[in-house]
């Protein structure tokens, strides 16, 4: 039910530089008790395309802020009344992303260099030529630009972290729910149906065990995020991890007359990983292949080397990814709804996605609906050292 | 005597529909089940049920909501009482969805897990009422 405002059309400013937030200008004040400085700054800065307004004190400059809202402040060092130290500590305990210039004498540089080390981002000595006033107000900008960015792409991060919790809580809560349901009712039955009983129990555990799988994954997934599963770069034997992984699944995937090829090289194929991570990954691609696989389908896992890298295929005979969901396919939770018949967490694809990347390769997907999917993993090859190109080890 | 009432649960969790289904055809009603919106809306409108017990996020989030507004929509739906019995409400901290809020036409609600000696005793207050209405000219 929640709305998302329209954005209102804002016309672009003339001059691109003049803004901090893209389509409105910024807006800047100068706080100087020099009235002829006052008005050149802002000349200056009026005919670059900011809002400008100037103040001769600071305690008059403090005060328009909360209402004004700049951007940036452009404030002398020596003033009577507040000193200019002191209003760029105010200035910041009302916004403390505001960037602030402090203009000074030749004969202040080191009061400038304090004010710096108080939180001012640059310092304009005098005398200055607009440009290079103009200068250091758009570096100054551009800092806020940056910070204001990573501010929301902290917030981006935040919502998604709330998202998920509220995914996995419902994720967690289904399979209870139903557990406390048949639970509940077979406790008010008088003589429940022996059969009925012993179906419901079964029904119950399978529950349970979709509960564990989500922790499982879920956890595996921290895990990877907080760089604990990947934890080296190290020379691992994909062959024998393939081999293990599809030994494993011999039984899952003879229940469906699915066929599992092996097609690694007998001499093994080495790469740069960890050997944990590595195996996530590929259980999870396999598990997938056979999930999501007709019966009497066939899994091929193989792969491409060349001297740098090694392309790991692991392709199905299965339902296929339509192109519309091939994009979120790696995402947190993202099921395709015609799969939603398989269990599943919907969670082991953003795990190998993880995994690859903490490992310094890719994974990619290749699709037809009805005939299959490949997965391709990227990874560096292992080169032994005196094979490697580097040199210069102490 | 008249006939058994009949109930429709409609929830894509087969395990939960089950459940309640028998506890409600041990308490004496007739029980149908439909998996999704879509099956929901069908069975209502071919076996027209006495109350709809309704899950609101399945195949969708919302696919719930959508569902009770077109069963408004339809004139022979227009009056079934329709619970909606859902997790969605354990999952928002304070959202609360009354029967007056006007944007979901629902007649009571209930967090699942659900207590079914609640739902029974409104099940049975509410189909009581519905005969009240019928006998009164």
């Amino acid at each position: 039910m929640s709305q998302v405002a329209p954005s209102a059309p804002v016309p672009a400013p003339a001059n691109p530089d003049a803004t901090a937030v893209p389509g409105a200008p910024a807006t800047i004040i100068v706080i100087d008790d020099d009235r002829a400085m006052r008005l050149s700054c802002e000349k200056i800065l009026a005919k670059s395309g900011f809002r400008v307004q100037s103040f001769e004190s600071g305690s008059a400059g403090l005060e328009a802020v909360s209402g004004l809202k700049p951007d940036m402040a452009v404030v002398d060092l020596k003033m009577p009344g507040i000193s200019g130290m002191e209003v760029i500590a105010r200035l910041h305990e009302i916004d403390p992303q505001i960037v602030i210039v402090v203009i000074t004498g030749y004969a202040t540089i080191d009061t400038a260099v304090e004010a710096m080390k108080s939180g001012a981002y640059d310092f304009v000595p005098k005398p200055f030529s607009p440009d290079e006033l103009r200068l250091i107000v758009k570096r100054g900008l551009e800092h806020r630009r940056l910070v204001l960015e990573s501010q929301q792409a902290e917030m981006e991060r935040e919502l998604l972290r709330r998202r998920f919790v509220t995914f996995v809580s419902h994720q967690l809560q289904t399979p209870l729910v139903a557990i406390h349901q048949y639970l509940d009712v077979l406790r008010r039955l008088d003589n429940p149906d022996p059969a009925k009983l012993h179906e419901w129990l079964d029904r119950c555990l399978t529950r349970t065990d979709e509960i564990q799988a989500i922790i499982k994954d879920w956890l595996t997934l921290a895990k990877v995020e907080g760089g604990q599963l990947v934890h080296q770069r190290a020379k691992v034997d994909l062959t024998r991890t393939i081999a293990e992984i599809l030994k494993t699944y011999e039984v899952l995937a003879a229940a469906e007359r699915i066929t599992l090829e092996n097609r690694m090289p007998e001499e093994g194929c080495p790469v740069v990983g960890d050997q944990n991570g590595l195996s996530v990954l590929f259980d999870n691609l396999v598990v997938n292949a056979i999930k999501y696989n007709r019966p009497g389908g066939k899994v091929a896992v193989s792969v491409e080397r060349t001297p740098a890298e090694a392309v790991v295929s692991v392709a199905d005979t299965g339902i296929g990814i339509p192109e519309k969901y091939r994009k979120l396919l790696f995402g947190e939770f993202f099921r395709i709804q015609d799969a939603k018949k398989t269990p599943g967490t919907g969670l082991g694809l953003a795990i190998a996605k993880r995994v690859a990347s903490e490992m310094g390769g890719s994974i990619s997907v290749d699709s037809e609906v009805d005939v299959g999917s490949t997965f391709r993993v990227r990874l560096l090859a292992w080169r032994e050292p005196d094979e490697a190109q580097e040199t210069g080890r102490a | 005597m008249h006939s058994r009432h009949k109930i429709l649960i409609v929830d894509d969790d087969p395990d939960f529909s089950q459940a309640v289904a028998s506890f409600l055809e041990a308490s004496g009603y007739d029980v149908l089940q439909a998996a999704d919106g879509t099956e929901g809306l069908k069975v209502a409108k071919a076996e027209r049920p006495d109350l709809i017990l309704m899950d609101i996020m399945m195949r969708e989030r919302t696919e719930g909501f959508f569902t009770i507004q077109e069963m408004r929509r339809t004139p022979a739906l227009k009056d079934v009482p329709i619970f909606v019995v859902s997790s969605l409400y354990a999952q928002i901290p304070g959202f609360r969805i009354t029967p007056e809020a006007s944007w979901l036409a629902h007649d009571a609600f209930f967090a699942k897990p659900v207590d079914l000696t609640q739902l029974l005793e409104k099940i049975r207050q509410r189909l009581a009422e519905t005969a009240r209405k019928e006998v009164a000219p």
